[in-house]
This record gives C-alpha cells, structure tokens and sequence, in this order.
C-alpha cells in the first residue's frame, strides 16, 4: 500500500485490520476495558458495612448486560440488514419461555442442564422461531418486512393471552433458577452469582455477533442493505441472506429472553409485546444504527432511564420519547455519529478549540432542558403526583405546584435558555464548520 | 456445450399493452465483443433486463450456453456464468471499494452464505480482490466508501463487481455514458482488457467506443433487430443509417 492509501480515513475496521495485523492486546483494548468495568462495577455500590451487594444495581447491570445481546441482535436486522422489525421482541419472549420451561423440567429432575447453559436454550427457542417467523417475514423488505413483523408481534402478543399451557396467560410462567445442577457448583440463589452469569453470556454473545459482520454472510448482509439488485448480480438471493441473517438474529434475541428468564424468574407477556421491541428500536437509534458499537451505548443509557429516572419520575417515558425525538432530528448517527463526527477535526489535533463553544452551548441548554423538566414535573405532580399523595420538593425544599411561581421561572427559564441556546449553537455551527473545512484541506493536501 | 454464448428466439416482452421487444432473433458466439445499437427508447435496456432475468419474457425463449435460462431469478442466471452492469451505476455505496470487489467474488469462490469463516483469514481470496483492484487502478482508493468514489471510478468499479467473479458472459449497459474523453479511453481499454477470451455483450451510445470494442453490432430499433452484423457493414447499412440518421436528424 502506498502513502497516499494510508492517510485515507478507515471506513470500517474489518477491512483495515487484514492488512496490518497489530498486536491483539493494542487493537482490542477497549474491550477489556469494558469488560473490566463490568467486573468491578457491582464493587462501587457494595455496602461494607452491612457486606451486601446493591439488589437494585445488580439487577440493573444485569438488565444492560441482556438487554445489550438483545439491542445488538436487533441491530444485526436494522442496522446490517436494512430491514426495520416492529416486532423483535417475539424471539426475545419466546426464548424465555422456552427458558423458563426448561428450568422448571430442570428443577422437576426430568432434564439434567447446568444453570450456565440455561440460557442456550432459550438461543435454540429463539432460532427456532426464527426459522417459523423469518421464514415469512424475509420474503419482503423494507416497509413490507416491517408491516409483517409488527403483524407477527401482535400475533404472538395475542397468543400469550390465550395459550395458557406454554405462556401461562396473564401470570406468566414462574420459575426458579436454583436447579442445583451447575458446571461451577454455583447456586445462583444470590443475585451478584447471576450478574456475574449474565456478563459472561454478554461478552460471549457481543463478541459472537461483532465476529459475525466479518464473514461472508455478514458483509453480503450489508451488500443487500446497501443494493440488493447487485447482491443478486454477484450471485446472492437477498431472500437467503436476510432469511439466515433474521435467525441467527432470532438465536442471540433468544439468549437474551432466556438471561430474562433467569435474572426475573417470570417470563409474562410483557417479554413477547410491542413495547419491548420498541425498547431495541430505541436503543438502537439513540446509539446509532449505523456502527457495530451504536447499540450497546443506547442500551446503557435507555436502561438507566428506565431503572434509574423511573424511580425519580413519573414521566420517565417523556423523556425517553423526547431524546428519540431529538436524537432522530438532530443526530440521525446516534451517540456514535456524533463522535464519529469529531474524529477529522481530532486528527488535525484541534479538538481543543471546540471546549470553549462546547461550554457557551452547554450553559443555555442547561437552562433550557431544565426549564423543560421543571415544567413536566410540575405537570405531572400536580396530576399523577396528587393522586399518588407525593409532593415535590427540591433540595428538601417543599414546593407548591398549585402557585404561580415555580410555572414561571420554570417556563422562564425553557424560553430564555432556547433563545439563548439558538444564537450560541449558530456559533457553535460556524466554529464547527471552519474547522471542518480546515480538517478537509489538510486532508486533501496529505 | 454449444458454442453459443447467448441466444434469444423470438423474444417478446411487453408492459401493459405496450410491446417494447417484437420478436427478437439474435445468436452471438461465444468470445464474440457483441454491441447493441439504437435509438432512444428502442428497446436495449429492456432487451438486457431480459436476457439477466431482471424482467420475465412475455414469449419466446433464452438460452445460456444452450440452456434454457427463462423463469431462472437472477442470482440463479449470474450463477451460471452471466454477470451485469447497470445503466444506472450500481455499486454498494456504504462498504469499502475493497469490500465491493470482494462481494464479487464471494459466491463464486464458493462462500455461500457462510457466517463461521471470518474474511480477515482468507488469504487467497483477499489477495485476489487485491488483483483486481489494481488492476482497475482503484488500489489507492482500497478503503474508502464507495459512493464517495468520482462517477468514472464508480463506474470502473462496477466493471470490477461484474467480472469479478469471472462470468464468461459479460453484459455492460452504457459503461461509459457520462464519461470525459479520457475516462472513456480509459474505461474502453479496461473493458478490453477485462473481458479477454469472454463473451461481451454491451449497450452503447459512444460510436468510437462500439468501433473501437465490438467485433459485430446489432441495431435494434423499436423492439426489432434491423441489422447485425461487422462493424463496417453496419456503417455502410442503408436501413441503419435511415433508422439512425434519420432520427437524431429529426
């Protein structure tokens, strides 16, 4: 390869780590960074003095961790395929299903499986459906695909209320994950041993998946998002390859339905319904479609909205539905995209210039999104809170949503943060946009 | 085998009630560099979405190296040897120049849709998308997204998709409509270059371009072929020069 090939941008890494191997440590350390912060993370919220583990963060690390594979598999449709499914959630659910009846057979002595391989059951569930499923849904694409697959969502949805011997209708299937049968002789009766459980499968199934872009049915995946009528001018039915593509996506969708199962011990009806695809679907576009990595960001931050501000707020949902707004609006790349955006103006080595216009719109938008939560929050305590008998208090400062004041410097503060934020995100634009042309010259010049 | 590449009796093919192909008779050997001619609107395009499978015929038949290859789809026709290009660049504008090449070859390398054999390993197959991509000159441009490529390398990349796999039946539609002088010059010799010892079948509007590249030429005029034959006999064709003449006259 010649100078000139080098100082071109590296579009997709697959491509660029088959010319230089470099060392496997240097190329992949970000991945044992992450898996190390997985390990210690449970560690920060111990309590030393009681010697007990955070219940509410492990489960919510455990709810990343699934919900990861469950992103990710997701993605492997949306993102790789190009095909939009408004029903993903179905090969979620039934995995856990099919994961919650094996552990009770389990639990029954009839079916002799460790707990660490429970969760292959609900793979096998999963890919099964995929077959059933995928078998109609990839004759289409695009709108076509995806009007079948919200048909199908709502078809099993309406089945799990109706078939109680395999969904057990309104209740769901309970189960108990302390079979007494493990590889590690591990119980699983305490919950850091299932967190533990679960980063193991997350690792596994990330790898898994990231792996499974650089075969040849993964990139021809990409070749028929991209244009399928030259797929089928190489040699490839784009039928097959979103066929085979829509299972293996079902066997890791399914994994994470049986993780589900695991970590709650109930599988309802919840797991198979739409809002829980939609939960992909949201993850997915917060993080960015576009890239390998997208989801697994989108998934942290839509699960600690769920787990976290739900807590705190009544209006959690709003928010969620507002950062999709936005994000699709202004950042169509995702969390990603917009890094991915400043890696010209970091190669020219002038990151730093934009620390100063990055503070001057952060002070108004500050102010405007807090304007906008003090607003939904005085909205929703005087409706949902009253009748829940909560009172709002800030800082324990009690206050009276039935006066005046607050409303004002709340809508004060909406309107005077967005004035102000529009002038300084213009210069935000023109500081952007020159260095971006100045990244573009010293590109064209090297 | 026989040694006709491709070969067409009686093909119609119509939209609605509108005939576009009247019944077209046309054999061309195999290794012969075939150039399809003809006004605007006179059928070629159609003729070549019939013949790659894109479009079904409405009667008549089509047969590749004396098979019959009517109602195949056309990943099965390109899996029998016959590849494309289209009128209307197409490429996969998001993966890597690199990437495009090598998706060209992956079927006929026999990797079907293998998802447990990762691509960084295979060295042969690598080396070869290599090759080519040198060979198209576009080595410089190995990891860029293709859609960022200018409109004449896009269209050498497509030449290099299509021929990739190593068809012996080639189909390009208008490879270098659109193109400077220099572009087509250069795109004329990859052409030559890239299909030596198989066979070409090509639409084209660039006359230095047919001249220079066809060893016969069929005139197609709305919906029937009205000569093939030697590219000098063409020229001197008193009902082409009518066909041709007369309307780009009009």
């Amino acid at each position: 390869m010649s100078a000139d090939a080098d100082s071109l941008p590296r579009v997709t890494p697959a491509a660029a780590d088959m010319v230089t191997p470099r060392p496997f440590l240097r190329e992949h350390w970000p991945w044992f960074v992450a898996i190390l912060i997985a390990i210690v993370m449970p560690w920060f919220f111990f309590n030393w003095s009681t010697g007990r583990h955070s219940g509410f963060v492990l489960t919510m690390l455990s709810e990343i961790g699934l919900m990861t594979i469950f992103a990710l598999s997701f993605n492997m449709q949306m993102g790789h395929t190009g095909l939009l499914s408004f029903g993903h959630a179905i090969l979620f659910g039934l995995g856990g299903y099919c994961t919650a009846h094996a552990l009770n057979a389990i639990k029954d002595g009839g079916v002799w499986l460790p707990t660490e391989l429970v969760p292959l059951v609900g793979g096998v569930g999963g890919l099964f459906f995929g077959i059933l499923f995928g078998y109609l849904a990839t004759k289409q694409r695009a709108t076509a695909f995806a009007m079948i697959t919200m048909g199908m969502g709502e078809l099993v949805a309406a089945a799990a209320l109706m078939f109680m011997g395999f969904f057990g209708g309104e209740g769901g299937v309970s189960t108990n994950r302390v079979t007494g049968v493990s590889l590690l002789g591990a119980s699983y009766s305490s919950s850091w041993q299932v967190y533990y459980l679960i980063v193991v499968w997350t690792v596994i199934c990330v790898v898994a998946m990231r792996l499974q872009t650089m075969t040849p049915l993964g990139r021809m995946a990409n070749a028929c998002r991209d244009n399928f009528e030259r797929a089928q001018f190489v040699g490839y039915d784009p039928r097959m390859v979103r066929f085979y593509q829509f299972v293996l996506s079902g066997f890791f969708a399914g994994i994470a339905g049986g993780l589900y199962a695991i970590l709650y011990e109930i599988v309802t009806f919840d797991t198979v319904a739409a809002p829980k695809s939609a939960t992909a679907l949201l993850a997915t576009y917060i993080g960015g479609a576009g890239g390998f990595f997208g989801p697994i960001l989108g998934t942290i931050l839509v699960v600690l909205l769920q787990s976290g501000v739900s807590l705190l707020s009544n209006a959690w949902l709003l928010y969620v539905g507002v950062l999709f707004i936005i994000m699709v609006m202004f950042a169509p790349g995702g969390i990603v995209g917009l890094i991915a955006a400043h890696a010209p103006i970091a190669r020219i080595g002038r990151l730093r210039e934009l620390v100063v216009p990055y503070i001057r719109v952060l002070i108004p938008g500050l102010m405007a999104v807090l304007g906008f939560i003090a607003l939904v929050e005085l909205a929703s305590f005087t409706t949902i809170g009253a009748s829940q008998g909560k009172k709002l208090a800030l800082g324990g400062m009690a206050i009276d949503t039935a006066t005046a004041m607050p409303w004002i410097v709340a809508a004060a503060a909406l309107i005077l943060g967005g004035f102000w934020l529009r002038r300084e995100a213009a210069a935000f634009r023109r500081r952007w946009d020159a260095l971006i042309d100045e990244a573009k010259a010293q590109g064209a010049a090297a | 085998m026989s040694d006709v590449a491709i070969s067409l009796t009686s093909v119609r093919k119509s939209f609605g009630a509108t005939e576009i192909i009247r019944g077209v008779d046309l054999d061309i050997p195999r290794g012969q560099r075939h150039a399809i001619i003809g006004p605007n609107g006179a059928g070629k395009t159609t003729l070549f979405n019939l013949i790659s499978g894109r479009f079904p015929v409405t009667s008549g038949s089509i047969a590749l190296n004396g098979t019959p290859i009517d109602g195949l789809a056309p990943h099965e026709i390109n899996r029998r040897g016959l590849s494309r290009s289209f009128q209307i660049t197409s490429i996969f504008p998001r993966m890597t120049v690199f990437e495009n090449i090598r998706c060209g070859l992956l079927w006929a390398r026999g990797y079907k849709y293998s998802f447990w054999r990762l691509l960084g390993r295979q060295k042969s197959l690598n080396a070869e998308s290599e090759r080519l991509l040198e060979r198209l000159n576009l080595g410089a441009r190995r990891n860029l997204p293709a859609g960022l490529l200018s409109y004449a390398e896009q269209r050498a990349l497509e030449v290099g998709i299509t021929i990739a796999g190593g068809a012996d039946v080639v189909l390009l539609d208008e490879p270098t409509a659109g193109m400077s002088h220099s572009e087509t010059d250069y795109a004329v010799s990859l052409i030559r270059s890239v299909t030596e010892g198989k066979t070409l079948l090509m639409v084209e509007h660039d006359m230095s371009v047919i001249f220079g590249l066809a060893d016969v030429i069929t005139v197609l005029v709305y919906g029937e072929v009205i000569a093939s034959d030697v590219p000098s006999k063409i020229r001197a064709n008193k009902a082409v020069q009518e066909a041709y003449l007369g309307t780009e006259a009009a």
